[in-house]
């Protein structure tokens, strides 16, 4: 049976699960130079990345955080699935900025990010990940498009685990949502209920 | 010279955001590509921008860069022998 092993959740206010150690120093919120610094994480390339990708590494740092070798037998194809509204608009109003004036200089660092699916990407690299990656627009959260395109990756055969997210970014807030989902032993049962509930804690009834 | 070479670490530390890294890290001829800095292909097309729209130094060959993006050094005294700003 598919579950869902675990989750993270990052919004401008809070970031789940946290070391112990690290909660009181994101008691005032969540900056996310911060946050990576706080988790001890030496990969350079983060600092290169627009917000979109910055979340999404983030959320994954998080979710697979302990993951011991013996269990990630499965990450070698597993997949990573997901999920906006704004797409790469940040990126895009960053890099349109650089091509505006009469003799521009359009920027080739930003240009790269000037597509959602980049964070797939990042993701995929940073956890040698070579399961199938996509990236889809959708209006709102949408539950039951999430799980039903989860449930097609397994269908097909193929990957043994999928890191499924909702990774919004929007000039003044932003939101990760991230699921790692396969058949365990332990978990959620994947279904749209339960993907709503776990949403629904972090954003409505603010359970950290 | 050795002014443009430290102008030129804090031009490349500011355009590559490289946030971990400060001038004094990076030694006037270490390789920029490879083992030094770990810089990549977008890294180069960066280069290539903050040199003209910097000191009007235009690569009409990118290839050329595999060259001139050896160090700091070389960079700079290219930058030198083909300023136009």
């Amino acid at each position: 049976m598919l579950t869902i092993k675990k989750y993270s959740y990052i919004s401008p206010q809070h970031a789940y699960p946290l070391p112990p150690h690290l909660k009181a120093a994101m008691a005032g919120g969540i900056d996310m130079g911060k946050l990576y610094r706080s988790l001890a994480i030496d990969y350079p390339k983060f600092f290169k990345m627009d917000t979109l990708s910055k979340l999404g590494f983030l959320a994954a740092e998080l979710l697979t955080a302990g993951e011991e070798k013996g269990e990630a037998e499965a990450m070698n194809d597993r997949s990573v699935v997901c999920f906006n509204k704004s797409a790469s608009l940040e990126a895009d109003i960053a890099y349109s900025k650089t091509i505006q004036k009469e003799n521009f200089f359009p920027s080739p660092s930003l240009f790269v990010y000037t597509l959602p699916s980049i964070v797939t990407g990042e993701i995929a690299i940073r956890h040698k990940l070579r399961g199938e990656t996509s990236f889809y627009v959708s209006p709102e959260w949408n539950a039951e498009l999430l799980v039903d395109t989860v449930r097609q990756i397994f269908a097909a055969g193929a990957s043994q685990s999928v890191i499924a997210a909702w990774i919004e970014c929007e000039p003044d807030s932003f939101e990760a949502f991230m699921m790692l989902i396969g058949n365990y032993a332990e978990g959620l049962p994947l279904s749209a209920e339960n993907a709503n509930e776990l949403i629904s804690d972090f954003r409505i009834h603010n359970i950290f | 010279m050795d002014e443009l070479i430290l102008e030129l670490k804090h031009e490349i530390i500011k355009a590559l955001n490289l946030e971990e890294i400060s001038p004094a890290d990076i030694g006037d001829d270490d390789p920029l590509f490879g083992d030094g800095l770990g810089l990549d292909s977008i890294d180069a097309l960066e280069l290539i921008v903050l040199m003209e729209k910097n000191y009007g130094v235009k690569l009409t060959d990118p290839s050329q860069g595999r060259d001139i993006f050896r160090s700091v050094r070389i960079m700079a005294e290219y930058i030198q022998a083909h300023r136009t700003k």
